[in-house]
């Protein structure tokens, strides 16, 4: 048998995968803070004795695009867009510190500021912010949390941790959706970091560019299972040309 | 079978959950005290199929790894506590709230409800109620005889009775706040319920410890901004639209295969 099917299986495969990771960024259109997936295709050559002929395709994740998504006016004081390529610190449930670009926040009954799941927002220090009871929370260009209870001054009550990641050590996205730094070394705060109050991060998944690499994988796809046949055709008519009957 | 039809249905089941309440805050645009929800989205757990990092080699490691996103999860519906605009109503029985804070209500169980709707009304005993019915707490009883009734900013209610020009108080409007107003539990008929998310009441009088102050005659609209809701609505739909794209090429590409 032709070993040309072992190697359009992989390709076919791999553009059933891409099409997974595709369709995760199409149904992540309107998450807050999303950072779209990107993919890749890559090639492994069979190495073996003889001439290498026979390269494999491989899908791969290469890490997730950079650029900020759209901003959305939501007027509501918790909501946060971070400028730029800075991050807001949260604890993640493993206890490590993780980076989001999701900024709805909430505060619990307890008077901590916390994410939309939950998980602590953590201050430039590194601990999580306390909000007093009864208080309106105001945050700040540079993140700064204050709390105001009418009839008093407001009171500042620490600064929301904003990093920016840098090339040396990149973050990647870990299985819960939060993003880590490849060392799993927490990032230094970033003084120059700023937000924009009122305002949420929309996801940065590009819907064209998804569509049509949609299209692209479902045709690729389909030249993967015409060769399938085409070796299958083949097979036949070797079959035939072999066979004693003639 | 195929991952990316699943992570699609993903995709158009949460796509579904945010046009519902998006219906839900348009219908209730005209809604006294409403305060608009929306729904907050999450990316769904990732499979991690190779670690990126991980050693090919003993010198060399996986430059690129395999994580593939299982979809998206509507998390949680959040309230916007912003303040509605304020309507003149003219009625002497209308109050609103301008600031943070509830009027207590007395529910039939016993139990306390939170209300923002300041629509009240007398009963045939002159008790001050709700629309639906629910006395407000502590209790103000309002004498047959009373010619003009009178709330002031901090929730003091008093009368003129026919004959006697001085004004008498008959009780006292309590508000309450919340830690967390967003954690409250909706219960329907514009009230809402203390939950463990939300904490504790703080009751105070009006005007005092963070609590808003109230005004006479007006009404408080829905904070619904309709426009928002329109342009979410049309987000919403094209979404949709896009996730069931990918299912339709998912099974085109699972009829090519089948068809080998």
């Amino acid at each position: 048998m032709d070993r040309i099917i072992y190697t359009s299986m992989t390709g076919a495969s791999a553009a059933a995968q891409r099409q997974a990771v595709l369709a995760n960024n199409l149904a992540n259109a309107s998450t807050t803070g999303f950072r779209a997936e990107m993919s890749n295709f890559r090639s492994v050559p069979l190495q073996g004795s003889g001439a290498t002929t026979r390269v494999f395709a491989l899908e791969a994740t290469s890490g997730h695009v950079d650029t900020p998504g759209p901003a959305q006016t939501t007027g509501r004081p918790l909501d946060a867009m971070a400028n730029g390529n800075a991050w807001f610190a949260v604890q993640g449930l493993d206890g490590t510190e993780s980076y989001t670009r999701a900024g709805s926040f909430q505060v619990t009954n307890a008077g901590q500021l916390v994410t939309s799941t939950g998980l602590a927002v953590l201050s430039d220090g590194g601990a999580p912010l306390d909000i007093p009871q009864g208080a309106e929370v105001v945050l700040g260009a540079d993140g700064t949390v204050s709390a105001r209870v009418a009839g008093q001054p407001p009171q500042a009550v620490g600064r929301l941790k904003l990093a920016t990641p840098g090339a040396e050590d990149p973050l990647q996205r870990g299985d819960d959706g939060l993003f880590r730094t490849a060392s799993g070394e927490p990032m230094a705060a970033d003084p120059n970091a700023r937000l924009n109050a009122g305002v949420l991060e929309g996801s940065n998944v590009n819907a064209v560019e998804c569509m049509v690499g949609m299209i692209a994988a479902s045709r690729q796809f389909e030249q993967q299972m015409r060769l399938l046949s085409t070796a299958e055709s083949d097979d036949k008519s070797a079959g035939q040309l072999l066979s004693l009957n003639g | 079978m195929m991952n990316s039809l699943w992570i699609a249905k993903t995709g158009m089941t949460a796509q579904q959950t945010q046009l519902d309440v998006i219906s839900h805050n348009l219908s209730n645009v005209s809604t006294t005290g409403y305060k608009r929800n929306s729904a907050v989205f999450q990316d769904l757990i990732y499979q991690n199929l190779r670690q990126v990092g991980a050693q090919t080699t003993e010198e060399n490691q996986l430059p690129t790894g395999m994580h593939l996103g299982l979809g998206v999860n509507v998390v949680a519906t959040s309230r916007n506590f912003t303040q509605g605009s304020l309507q003149q109503s003219g009625n002497s029985l209308d109050v609103a709230i301008d600031g943070n804070g509830f009027f207590e209500v007395q529910l039939p169980d016993g139990t306390t409800g939170y209300t923002r709707d300041g629509s009240f009304k007398l009963d045939s005993q002159g008790r001050l109620v709700t629309s639906t019915g629910l006395p407000i707490a502590p209790g103000v009883t309002v004498p047959a005889d009373a010619k003009s009734i009178s709330i002031s900013e901090t929730g003091l209610v008093s009368v003129t009775v026919a004959g006697n020009p001085t004004l008498q108080q008959v009780g006292q409007l309590a508000m309450s706040s919340f830690v967390n107003s967003a954690g409250l539990e909706p219960a329907g008929q514009n009230l809402y319920r203390e939950s463990a998310a939300s904490g504790a009441p703080q009751q105070a009088e009006p005007g005092t410890n963070g609590l808003g102050i109230i005004k006479q005659g007006f009404l408080e609209n829905s904070n619904v901004n309709v426009v928002e809701e329109l342009v979410n609505m049309i987000q919403t739909q094209r979404a949709y639209e896009m996730n069931s794209k990918a299912i339709q090429t998912s099974d085109q590409m699972l009829a090519k295969l089948s068809q080998l």
